[in-house]
């Protein structure tokens, strides 16, 4: 075993001047913005959806649409102060409320038989490009987070995946009902919920590997020395 | 949280921090006479490497009290405390000086604390420790158990036999060469080989047994 004190002079060596992280809320701004610009250049690439002013006069898909952003924002806020030494559990409560009135407007849907459970609600054509704007949401939504998370490879990898994995899986949804014309279809349910089960639960087994990989790659803190300890 | 056996809560919480004497220069302390760590912090993120230092010696102490509290062993205790300090040095960039550094160097700690403890559990549950029936002797015979005790008993046996008898044991036997193999190496007759080890055999059936050959 190194002495303790062999190591402080070791890690003294390498010290160098570090860039402090900015205010987490700052830093979720910043990722819900580049979310944002995603957002509008799959409208731009694919087109919104073509009864969304009609859609827009409807309470429940609003109250759905604004559910699943507010996912997303109060999410990738408790992420982001998740990641931080110190930081209160109490933040994985703040995206609840939002899930809560997301889920149920969708689950309402369902049980008033708004939904059609018949085969006519499922369209294969539509789950294609579905799919692509699934991906091109998640993914580089995904990397970005990320990278701006790896720091918490060291502290609460789990948690902080999970709940990230939340905040994308709500922006995905919330792109997902933005684009493609699912409505009163079981799609609904396969797509907004499913995906969402899926980003979150991906993100809740990989996410300490993944973090730990992008920690090593990403943030070489360490002297190479004392990375093998 | 982990669970630690001790009595007192395994975490102080930050006003505790007060507790741990200075032994920084005069122009890191303030006023109330303590070290102000959070202004050490603040300095060796902007590339002091004496308030790094100074930082992380004094830290040192604070952190294997905590780490005393969970583990026996010291040689675990000072394993989390090098943990805690190697992460303290990889996310120093995450520390913000407006805020307190108790909570961020005790959370840092936690996480170290709990990662060492699963994995004193993980190898609990495959690994078993010495007991004593395990102690080794000074005299090197009774660190031997049957098994190898026969083998040595074999191989003196072996030693006393007579040259050509010794040699076909060998080469056939213990070296599983063919008659040919062996008959090429030695230079002797395929017969003359045969006569050896049979003979053999039998002579170290009567060392073994201790009966006169």
């Amino acid at each position: 075993m190194r002495n303790t004190s062999d190591l402080i002079d070791a890690l003294v060596d390498a010290a160098g001047p570090v860039q402090r992280l900015r205010p987490p809320l700052l830093r979720a701004v910043l990722w819900l913005a580049l979310a944002a610009i995603v957002l509008a250049l799959l409208c731009v690439a694919q087109g919104v959806r073509t009864d969304i002013f009609m859609r827009l006069q409807q309470p429940m898909f609003v109250v759905s649409m604004i559910g699943a952003l507010a996912t997303a924002i109060l999410a990738a806020m408790a992420s982001f102060k998740l990641s931080l030494p110190g930081s209160s559990r109490w933040w994985l409560l703040l995206p609840l409320p939002a899930l809560a009135v997301w889920v149920s407007t969708i689950g309402y849907g369902c049980l008033t038989n708004w939904v059609r459970m018949d085969p006519e609600g499922i369209r294969v054509g539509e789950a294609a490009r579905c799919f692509a704007t699934l991906l091109l949401t998640s993914v580089p939504l995904s990397l970005a987070k990320l990278v701006m998370l790896r720091h918490a490879a060291l502290l609460r990898p789990t948690t902080v995946a999970a709940i990230g994995g939340l905040a994308i899986a709500a922006m995905t949804s919330f792109a997902l009902s933005l684009i493609h014309d699912l409505d009163a279809t079981i799609m609904i349910l396969l797509w907004n919920l499913g995906t969402a089960a899926v980003i979150a639960g991906l993100a809740g087994i990989f996410g300490r590997p993944t973090l730990a990989w992008v920690a090593a790659r990403v943030m070489p803190a360490l002297p190479p020395e004392l990375s093998g300890h | 949280m982990p669970s630690c056996s001790q009595e007192n809560p395994p975490y102080p919480s930050a006003p505790r921090l007060m507790l741990v004497t200075s032994t920084a220069p005069d122009s890191t302390r303030i006023s109330n006479g303590q070290s102000d760590w959070s202004a050490l912090m603040a300095k060796a993120q902007d590339g002091d490497r004496d308030a790094y230092r100074s930082l992380l010696r004094q830290v040192e102490p604070y952190v294997r009290s905590i780490a005393a509290r969970c583990f026996n062993l010291p040689a675990d205790a000072e394993d989390v405390v090098q943990d805690v300090l190697l992460t303290v040095h990889a996310i120093r960039n995450t520390y913000d000086p407006r805020r307190p550094f108790g909570p961020w160097l005790v959370a840092i700690a936690n996480r170290r604390i709990i990662d060492r403890l699963r994995r004193h559990t993980r190898q609990k549950a495959r690994e078993i420790e010495l007991s004593a029936e395990h102690e080794t002797f000074a005299e090197a015979p009774a660190n031997l158990d049957s098994t190898i005790s026969a083998e040595l008993a074999l191989v003196g046996a072996i030693d006393k036999l007579p040259p050509d008898q010794r040699d076909a044991v060998r080469m056939l036997k213990l070296n599983e060469m063919s008659l040919k193999e062996a008959s090429k190496a030695s230079g002797r007759s395929i017969v003359a080989l045969k006569v050896a080890t049979h003979r053999a055999i039998k002579n170290l059936r009567h060392l073994l047994k201790g009966e006169p050959s």
